[in-house]
């Protein structure tokens, strides 16, 4: 791997193990005679449905060896974790025992579908699954455009920006953007600690991504650019809220700033509250709400300065390829949803949870998060299928030297 | 005598229970999810709060934040220190009608909370045992004596009034939300009377 290259990887739904490694549950089995397959299975779907296994095949066939008969192996039902016993069978599987001559053993089977073809291969080893490549409606998890990949670098760069420069301490920071127009919606930092000097929300609100061609992300600017982040994640990480949730109230007491800390205030929280400021603000009238696809009649409470910063940006040639002269009409926005979110550090469950219910789309990181970490380092809710909503997860990889800072800088900060 | 001690903390959880219910029909009659909280002191309610996700258009605005926000802005308004006020949450009691989800049950870890008494369970989000369980704290405790302590989790106990509070959900829905997106269920014009 390039360690000089800023890289995106995709921070999947479950763990991630090498395949011949993956995670499985046990399950009672047993050898069934061909003739009594169909009844069987029909009775087991009934009282042993295998709900959260719609991966695993039900019944296993194998040809043997010596006689080329074929020999078929059924699940019965899912076996205890801690137990190696047969006679936990439950009643109702255990009534069919007898009648039709089972020999119940315990086995394993893997634990989630396969994402690719070499677990897939791996998982029929221990008993046959089905395989469904992934067909995957959010954009970015089977690759990016160069196009959306250097977007996505230069959204990150300003994430870096604000966490590093606007305050002493290191502190998340998060920007959140409408990608269809590569649009910034909200940005702002950690609000947790008087030092951290609450951002001027009108001038952030609306402002468009100020893109030039010739700032393409390449490796020697960036070199550049990240020598500023290194010396800060050499430095005192304590004060990155989601890094530190339960460390607000070691702070010193300053009387004279005191006036703007919370404990809650986490960057992603922060700029949620923005981004709905913004909705308001725009779209008035809450009568609007009932029909969340209405368009706004004109384009008169848009403020000029974005419709004229806009024109000059890149997106612009995409529009008028559609013989669209401005921004597309402004929608009013359910939410957030549709749009990225970028954080210099994986948020903690408590943003990572704000994020479903605000509707994100996407999460960009670029630091995991070991002591608090919502999307894989301590829980993971983009696997949690449960939820009403899900976001794809993305790690942007910064150049080699920004990561040994950070894991320099982690042991001081967390040990 | 245990049951007599036992029938004093049902009436008493009761009591606050309906006051955290009586928040949660106010959301319904302002067309909010309908989820209402009361946080105590010394058996005294210092704060009150309910879902205000639509008006905001913020889907955060919970009733427990809704209710920290009021205490956080009064007490830093009183000028007391980050420690101060970490040490008045450590003596605080939440009542909620529904589980706290998997939001707000990590900003009450976070915050320190004594305590948490809830209605419903909540399948989807919740934060106290259904989904996670993040009132047990910080999987990692801090060698930080003062952070350690918070990071140990609260007390959390479910199941108080719960059909009070499953039975406004109803009213909720069968009134439709207005402001969940298309196709949702229609709204339904509610007769206030």
């Amino acid at each position: 791997m390039d360690s000089d290259a800023w890289k995106i990887i995709h921070i999947p739904d479950k763990p991630t193990c090498p395949p011949e490694h993956q995670p499985t549950w046990k399950v009672y089995a047993s050898v069934i005679k061909p003739k009594f397959a169909n009844t069987i299975v029909r009775q087991l779907c009934k009282i042993a449905p295998l709900e959260d296994l719609r991966h695993v095949k039900r019944v296993r066939k194998k040809i043997l060896q010596d006689h080329g008969e074929t020999q078929l192996t059924v699940i019965l039902c899912l076996a205890p974790e801690h137990n190696d016993h047969l006679n936990d069978l439950p009643l109702d599987v255990q009534k069919l025992v007898d009648p039709y001559e089972l020999s119940p053993f315990i086995t394993e089977v893997c634990k989630y579908a396969a994402v690719s073809k070499e677990e897939w291969e791996e998982q029929c080893k221990i008993w046959p699954t089905s395989f469904h490549p992934p067909t995957y409606n959010i954009d970015g998890i089977s690759g990016f455009s160069e196009d959306d990949t250097q977007s996505i670098f230069k959204f990150m760069r300003l994430v870096i920006d604000l966490a590093v420069s606007e305050h002493k301490p290191i502190v998340n920071a998060a920007v959140i953007v409408d990608p269809s127009v590569r649009r910034i919606i909200a940005s702002e930092t950690d609000q947790v600690y008087p030092s951290s000097t609450p951002r001027d929300m009108t001038t952030t609100e609306t402002s468009p991504f100020n893109e030039t061609g010739d700032d393409r992300v390449t490796n020697a600017s960036s070199q550049i650019f990240l020598n500023g982040i290194i010396e800060k994640l050499n430095g005192s990480l304590s004060d990155v809220a989601c890094l530190n949730p339960w460390q607000w109230c070691l702070q010193p007491h300053e009387t004279e700033k005191c006036s703007q800390w919370h404990p809650l205030r986490h960057a992603s929280i922060v700029a949620i509250e923005s981004s709905s400021a913004r909705d308001r603000y725009l779209f008035p009238n809450s009568a609007e709400s009932v029909s969340p696809d209405h368009v706004l009649p004109s384009d008169a409470d848009i403020p000029a300065k974005k419709q004229k910063t806009s024109s000059h940006s890149p997106n612009v040639q995409k529009n008028c390829s559609e013989e669209a002269p401005r921004d597309p009409p402004m929608e009013r926005p359910y939410l957030c949803t549709g749009y990225d979110i970028f954080l210099l550090w994986e948020p903690c469950t408590m943003c990572a949870m704000a994020l479903v219910h605000q509707r994100i789309k996407r999460i960009f990181y670029a630091f995991p998060n070991p002591t608090a970490g919502g999307l894989g380092s301590v829980h993971r809710l983009q696997g949690e299928k449960s939820l009403n909503h899900h976001y794809a997860v993305f790690r942007v990889l910064l150049p080699g030297d920004a990561h040994n800072a950070l894991n320099h800088g982690l042991k001081h900060a967390v040990s | 005598m245990e049951p007599v001690k036992e029938d004093h903390c049902e009436e008493e959880s009761h009591k606050y229970m309906s006051l955290a219910l009586h928040q949660a029909k106010l959301a319904l009659e302002a067309l909010e999810v309908p989820v209402g909280c009361v946080i105590l002191e010394d058996g005294k309610v210092i704060a009150s709060g309910r879902n205000r996700t639509n008006e905001t258009r913020n889907a955060t605005r919970h009733a427990e934040m809704e209710a920290v926000d009021q205490l956080v802005g009064e007490w830093r308004k009183n000028g007391l220190s980050p420690s101060q006020i970490a040490e008045k949450f450590s003596k605080c009691v939440l009542y909620v009608t529904c589980e706290p989800c998997i939001m707000c049950a990590s900003a009450l870890s976070f915050l320190g909370i004594k305590e948490v008494y809830y209605g419903c369970a909540n399948d989807k989000f919740g934060g106290c045992g259904s989904i996670l369980s993040l009132h047990l704290g910080n999987s990692q405790p801090s060698d930080i004596p003062e952070e350690a302590q918070r990071g140990k989790g609260y007390k959390c106990k479910g199941g108080i009034m719960a059909d009070e509070a499953v039975s406004l959900f109803k009213c909720f829905y069968e009134q439709g939300n207005p402001s969940a997106p298309k196709p949702h269920r229609p709204v339904v014009q509610r007769e206030r009377t």
